[in-house]
């Protein structure tokens, strides 16, 4: 067991995973060399050679699409998309590709490939270093979507995802990266993919979250807690699928639900938890389902009290608890 | 070299010898040849009885396909091809009764089941790539597994990818062949350019007269043969895949080809080409020229041709049955194969 950063319990999940498995390969622009411009790759090409530590062009359909091919031919790849707002021209290779290779040809082809791209806001990124890009891949049918909030689950999920044999898009929260450290088992160990964590067990309300948000939403439910309002901090982890049994379990408990993300209001996930609360909990409900979530601008200005007022935070959540409680 | 671009053989030897082809090789690929054009024949003609719902079909094109299919060990080498490549698929080994259920979207498609359109050509065990619908996205996959290849470290395979020259205007196209030139990877690539991209003449796809000389600017060697000769694809393809699985780098192979059908039976191909062209084309018939080629070198007879066309028609009647008579997938099948076991 070591304390490690999240960002150093992905670099172990891809050195313990390469180094059990020599058909795990890694590769993206700046990962070889350079180790990723998050430094997630460093060391890797010194322990395992280029054959296996690719540096790509920036060209983000060959990143994804040369590890579709790679799995073909039995090989894990694991793709680094810089930021998750470059894997918008990989799209086509995600969704129409990777995604239905298994299901277009009968079962007869898979492709067992991850996608790892950092996501997210707070590190005055502006428009194109900042955005949660998730909501584009969670209505697809063949992907998965995991977004770990913890070291722990960093890399359990990212082993998990690796060894996973269908197609897995991993966002990790930058802010998280150098911010958060916990304690991380030795050597390899999984995470299942598809299940949510319950963070903080509550009686009050069950309150959704994911990646930075678990920890900001965290913070809001240990200062509430002075108020009297128990809250039950659920961590989703795999957005897409999503663990339907323990968000229904959950607020059948507590009677009142709260979704929280960073990604826009409209159109985040947030909008289907709700819809399936209301088709399959209804009559547990004692209040309205309420969503938190960044407003509908895009993601997020340069400026430092634009980028505060796009943010969400534990007080800005704690404002959303109190006025759901009270309902 | 001659008009066909295939280059002048010195000593007496035919064609086909001077390539090391056996004559049973020849007489296979011309059987082949005919028996992808009826199949080709039959699928119209299904379309128009409502029986396929839609069908693109490689007539004019299979002397490139059969050519490529020379230089590929089926099941070794991997195979990427485009919606074209009916006729490379059975030269690889699958039947007209595969690609009659393909088209029918019947149980025992070995493509995709029954989910995909027809022209989606599949096969694990041929190491032939399933592929989307989505123009020029399946190249990278074709360059991703000769990176397996280097990375596995595994010589003497290479992979060999198929598409028109409407694809190479696809930025993924750039992409892939991008990345192959700068590692040098063992992977083909192979033009067969038809002129037209739908309704679209290649001088608005591709801004130089041949698809070939952007090799340059890619690192590797282009080549340009007549696709409707068979022995002039066969060279320069067999040339091709010896050099990329020797690990001496990728090669453009660009098959100058005709399509005599409408780009698919959704297509009116007279509102951008006449029929004057088409019918000068079909001149060249890539079939026809074999044929020639064989009764002048003496492999075989009218005689024994026209049998072939007949057991042909008959092997074409009876996979047609055979499919119409294969029951439809059953609906809870639609939930299959959505993901592996974890």
């Amino acid at each position: 067991m070591a304390h490690m950063t999240y960002i150093e319990a992905i670099r172990s999940a891809m050195l313990d995973a390469m180094t059990e498995d020599e058909s795990v390969i890694v590769l993206g622009e700046d990962v070889a060399l350079k180790g990723g411009v998050f430094l997630a790759t460093e060391g890797l090409l010194e322990r395992f050679g280029e054959r296996r530590v690719i540096d790509t062009p920036i060209a983000e359909i060959s990143v994804v699409g040369l590890a579709i091919g790679a799995s073909l031919h039995g090989l894990k790849p694991v793709a680094e998309i810089q930021f998750a707002d470059y894997i918008l021209p990989a799209i086509d290779q995600i969704l129409n590709e990777a995604a239905l290779f298994r299901y277009r040809s009968n079962g007869d082809w898979h492709c067992p490939i991850v996608v790892r791209a950092p996501f997210g806001a707070g590190i005055h990124g502006g428009l194109y270093h900042s955005q949660s890009s998730e909501a584009l891949f969670t209505s697809t049918p063949g992907l998965k979507v995991v977004i770990p909030s913890t070291p722990h689950d960093a890399k359990g999920l990212l082993i998990a995802a690796i060894r996973d044999p269908d197609p897995v898009i991993f966002f990790e929260h930058k802010q998280l990266y150098r911010t958060v450290r916990g304690e991380v088992p030795d050597g390899t160990y999984t995470v299942p993919i598809g299940k949510a964590a319950i963070a903080r067990s509550g009686t009050d309300l069950s309150l959704f979250t994911y990646g930075l948000m678990t920890h900001y939403s965290l913070s809001a439910a240990e200062q509430i807690a002075q108020e009297g309002i128990n809250v039950e901090v659920i961590d989703l982890r795999t957005l897409y699928p999503l663990d339907k049994a323990a968000i229904l379990e959950s607020v059948r408990r507590t009677g009142k639900a709260l979704i929280v993300h960073e990604d826009n209001l409209t159109g985040g996930i947030g909008g289907e938890i709700g819809a399936l609360i209301a088709e399959h909990a209804f009559e547990y409900l004692d209040g309205p389902v309420r969503r938190l979530a960044s407003p509908d601008v895009p993601p997020v200005a340069f400026n430092d009290d634009l980028e505060m007022g796009y943010m969400l935070n534990p007080a800005k959540i704690m404002a959303a608890i109190r006025d759901l409680a009270a309902y | 070299m001659t008009e066909n671009n295939s280059p002048v053989i010195l000593d007496t030897l035919p064609r086909h010898e001077a390539l090391g082809l056996s004559t049973d090789q020849v007489l296979a690929a011309l059987r082949g040849m005919m028996l992808a054009r009826a199949v080709d024949d039959r699928l119209w003609l299904l379309a128009r009885q409502g029986k396929a719902h839609f069908v693109i079909t490689p007539a004019g094109h299979e002397a490139a396909q059969f050519g490529c299919a020379w230089a590929i060990r089926a099941g070794h080498d991997y195979v990427v091809p485009y919606y074209r490549d009916m006729a490379l698929a059975m030269a690889l080994g699958q039947t007209p009764l595969d690609m009659l259920r393909h088209a029918m979207g019947k149980p025992g498609d070995p493509a995709s089941g029954g989910r995909q359109m027809f022209g989606h050509f599949s096969s694990r065990a041929l190491r032939i790539v399933s592929g989307s619908s989505s123009v020029g996205s399946h190249p990278v996959h074709a360059v991703g597994l000769a990176l397996a290849f280097r990375a596995k470290g595994e010589t003497d395979i290479a992979a060999i990818t198929f598409f028109g020259e409407g694809a190479t205007a696809e930025g993924a196209w750039h992409e892939a062949i991008n990345f192959a030139g700068i590692h040098q990877l063992p992977v083909v690539f192979v033009c067969e350019n038809n002129q037209y991209a739908i309704s679209m003449h290649q001088r608005k796809e591709v801004p130089v007269p041949d698809v070939a000389t952007k090799a340059a600017g890619y690192g590797m060697p282009g080549l340009i043969v007549d696709g409707n000769d068979i022995f002039a694809v066969y060279e320069a393809a067999q040339a091709a895949m010896i050099r990329a699985r020797s690990g001496d780098g990728p090669t453009l192979l660009e098959c100058k080809t005709y399509r005599y059908r409408p780009h698919s039976n959704a297509d009116n191909d007279m509102k951008y080409r006449t029929a004057e062209e088409v019918a000068e084309w079909r001149e060249r018939d890539p079939i026809k020229r074999l044929e020639r080629y064989c009764l002048d070198q003496q492999l075989t007879t009218s005689e024994q041709i026209a049998l072939d066309e007949t057991a042909i028609r008959s092997e074409v009647d009876q996979a047609t049955v055979a499919a119409e008579q294969t029951p439809n997938p059953l609906s809870d099948s639609l939930f299959d194969h959505l993901y592996g076991e974890a």
